[in-house]
């Protein structure tokens, strides 16, 4: 036991001394380790504090990323400060994304929506994706206003995610953002059509059908672009389908 | 029923349909207004002008709204159909696969429109039933797509009582349905249909042909006295055709020792001329019986030349000593050039009686028997069917012979065509193919060779 613990240690020991381009045999008997402890609590929380002493000391971007990579599939809420310290980071954000979006903890959320209220630019628009790769119903309120921020990439982002996160919250905000003369428009028509989607594979049958009537109407009235015919086609399809119960 | 107020709004056209069509069987569960309010949908893009709405809605005829009650609902909506649309929701029917449908595609298959009929006639094809098929039948009447749909109907429909009416049919059809309807039998592999076979190879010359080609696929013992005098009644390519079938039948599968004995027995029962027609038969269906009539043939002044014919058209190779000990024995030279052919015709056969080095020594013993370069040229050419280095070193030899140069180009270019024997022996094919080049003035051959030298193929086809 003393010996493997030694083992253990040296494993580590390298991979705080670890950069691209060095040799990574050693990373090979970490990952025996990580799938070792699957199913033992004890050796995974102690794997987690060993990839979370690599995050909080100064280390290489490499092996940083190697922690990520590895905390996605053992880590805990215990990960989370560790990683949320490195969302603001350009070099870490997106691999502390990658970790946090997987880590089944509604702190890893928590972590993601308040950096999307402090961070800007593409650092801001790669929280949004990582929450909407989360369905994060509560971070709806957090992205319902940016539905309409001047900055479209970013008004894109948020509405994709709303309609990524598919819940009655996500619909209702997305249908207050509906707008023929928004220049994202196109984004919100997708959005809404993505959230019913959403809801009819939850097996929300009525509140997908609610989406797809008000898409439906709302073309009845629209320009006969071959965008709205397409965009018809789609409503109609998707109200079929949600009503079809057979 | 409570109507949705969007439906109302939205589909005011289907509104009546829906409640006067949406009538159910009783012992279906009753669709939920939200499946209704789909129908709905469905049914207006169906009748409306927009061309993806309609390929939409034709999507859903076809995977979606489950149920009988929906298909009633299309069906009923056929009729108001224009003969332009009707075609499109008949194939969407048919791949829903709700038989409910049939009923409304039968008087459309019936008359009218070509691409209504088509349509109507597939689709009672894959969801009808042996009522459909006097319909289908007298489709096959009409020329095109018409026809081509009712076979296909015809093959596809199904059920034990279908396969009942298309036996029915067939038996009842003039003469230029029962054909068509007899190989639509053989293609479904209605062994049922035997009885029916065999009373149409004693009717009309113009079924007779199909008659044979369907006994020639589930035929035996039993059948074999009704196909030999199928036989006896053709000539020509049909006589050919017959034949075939009859060496298929005594030849291939479990019941071909029982059927080639019943040939043998019909052919003992039958009067001199018919044996006369049927020899032929005989010998090409080969073994020990018939070898014994064979002698009693060679040994019968009267029947020896019957008998060497019979020998001639042997179908394997079980026959060389025979053939050899004739050859030895008769002075006679039109009788040696006789058995001579026949060794030259079944030495290389592909039979399984001889391996490759026994074939290839029986032509050799052959060619020493030879007397004329026209025999040995046909000996060496069919060399070439045994795919080895030794063959190929047995027509090498004949290169440089003149008379013999010809046939011998023409067995080492088909040898070479064959690539792993080819490469196998490289240096010794290409000093071969050297010579074809400078020997032969045949045009497919210098190609041939030249092609072959350079490591390259050969299309057979470039031939015709």
């Amino acid at each position: 036991m003393a010996t493997n613990q030694i083992g253990i240690d040296q494993f580590f020991v390298s991979l705080a001394g670890f950069d691209w381009g060095a040799d990574a045999s050693f990373l090979a008997a970490i990952d025996a380790l990580v799938v070792a402890a699957a199913g033992d609590p004890d050796r995974s929380r102690d794997l987690e504090r060993r990839f979370n002493a690599v995050l909080a000391a100064d280390t290489s971007r490499a092996a940083k990323e190697y922690a990520c990579r590895r905390l996605c599939l053992i880590g805990t809420t215990a990960s989370v400060p560790g990683l949320a310290a490195l969302l603001g980071e350009p070099e870490h954000s997106h691999m502390a994304r990658f970790a946090l979006e997987r880590i089944d903890a509604a702190e890893a959320a928590e972590a993601l929506r308040e950096a999307v209220g402090h961070l800007s630019g593409k650092l801001r628009i790669g929280m949004i994706s990582s929450l909407a790769a989360r369905r994060d119903a509560a971070a709806v309120p957090v992205l319902a206003p940016l539905v309409r921020a001047g900055e479209p990439e970013l008004a894109s982002a948020a509405t994709f995610a709303l309609g990524r996160i598919g819940t009655t919250e996500a619909a209702a905000a997305l249908a207050a953002a509906d707008d023929h003369t928004s220049p994202i428009a196109d984004v919100v028509f997708d959005a809404r059509i993505s959230c019913a989607e959403q809801m009819l594979a939850d097996g929300d049958r009525p509140a997908a059908q609610a989406v797809y009537r008000s898409l439906v109407a709302a073309g009845e009235v629209g320009p006969d672009s071959r965008r709205e015919r397409a965009a018809r086609f789609a409503a109609r399809s998707g109200l079929i389908d949600a009503l079809d119960d057979t | 029923m409570r109507m949705l107020p969007l439906v109302a709004a939205l589909f005011p056209a289907v509104v009546v349909v829906l409640t006067l069509a949406t009538a159910t069987r009783a012992e279906e569960p009753a669709a939920s207004a939200s499946a209704r309010e789909a129908a709905a949908a469905v049914l207006d893009m169906l009748g409306g002008d927009d061309a993806d709405l309609r390929a939409l809605a034709l999507d859903r005829v076809r995977h979606g709204l489950r149920g009988t009650w929906f298909t009633r609902e299309l069906a009923a909506l056929l009729p108001r159909q224009t003969p332009a649309e009707q075609p499109s929701l008949l194939r969407a029917l048919a791949d829903r696969g709700d038989a409910a449908a049939a009923a409304a595609a039968r008087p459309l298959a019936k008359a009218g429109d070509a691409a209504v009929r088509v349509a109507a006639i597939s689709l009672l094809g894959r969801l009808g039933d042996a009522a459909d098929v006097p319909v289908l039948v007298s489709g096959m009447a009409d020329g095109g797509q018409i026809q081509a749909a009712a076979r296909r109907g015809l093959l596809e429909i199904h059920g034990p009582e279908a396969e009942k009416a298309l036996r029915a049919a067939a038996a009842a059809a003039n003469r230029a349905h029962q054909a068509a309807l007899i190989d639509i039998l053989t293609e479904r592999r209605d062994r049922a249909s035997l009885p029916l076979f065999v009373a149409a190879v004693d009717g009309d010359p113009a079924v007779r042909p199909a008659a044979m080609r369907a006994l020639a696929r589930f035929g035996g013992a039993a059948e074999i006295d009704a196909m030999a005098r199928s036989y006896l009644q053709a000539s020509g390519d049909e006589r050919r055709a017959a034949e075939q079938a009859i060496v298929t039948v005594c030849t291939s599968g479990a019941q071909a020792p029982a059927a080639a004995t019943a040939l043998v027995k019909g052919f003992a029962a039958s009067d001199q001329a018919a044996q006369d027609s049927l020899l032929p038969v005989l010998a090409r269906v080969g073994g020990p019986e018939v070898m014994a009539i064979v002698d009693g043939m060679l040994a019968n002044p009267t029947a020896r030349q019957r008998g060497l014919a019979a020998l001639v058209r042997w179908p394997d190779a079980a026959v060389k000593e025979r053939l050899l000990a004739l050859h030895a024995e008769t002075a006679d030279p039109a009788e040696k050039q006789i058995v001579l052919n026949a060794l030259i015709r079944i030495a290389p056969l592909p039979d399984n009686k001889l391996d490759d080095s026994q074939r290839l020594s029986l032509l050799q013993q052959t060619l020493n028997l030879c007397e004329r370069d026209a025999d040995r040229a046909r000996v060496i050419e069919r060399a070439n069917a045994i795919r080895t280095f030794e063959a190929f070193q047995f027509v090498v030899a004949a290169l440089d012979d003149p008379a013999l140069s010809e046939a011998a180009c023409r067995s080492v270019v088909e040898l070479a065509h064959h690539r792993k024997l080819r490469d196998a022996h490289k240096a010794e094919f290409v000093a071969a193919l050297d010579k074809v080049l400078a020997a032969t003035k045949t045009e497919e051959l210098l190609e041939r060779a030249a092609r072959y030298k350079g490591g390259k193929t050969w299309d057979r086809t470039q031939k015709n």
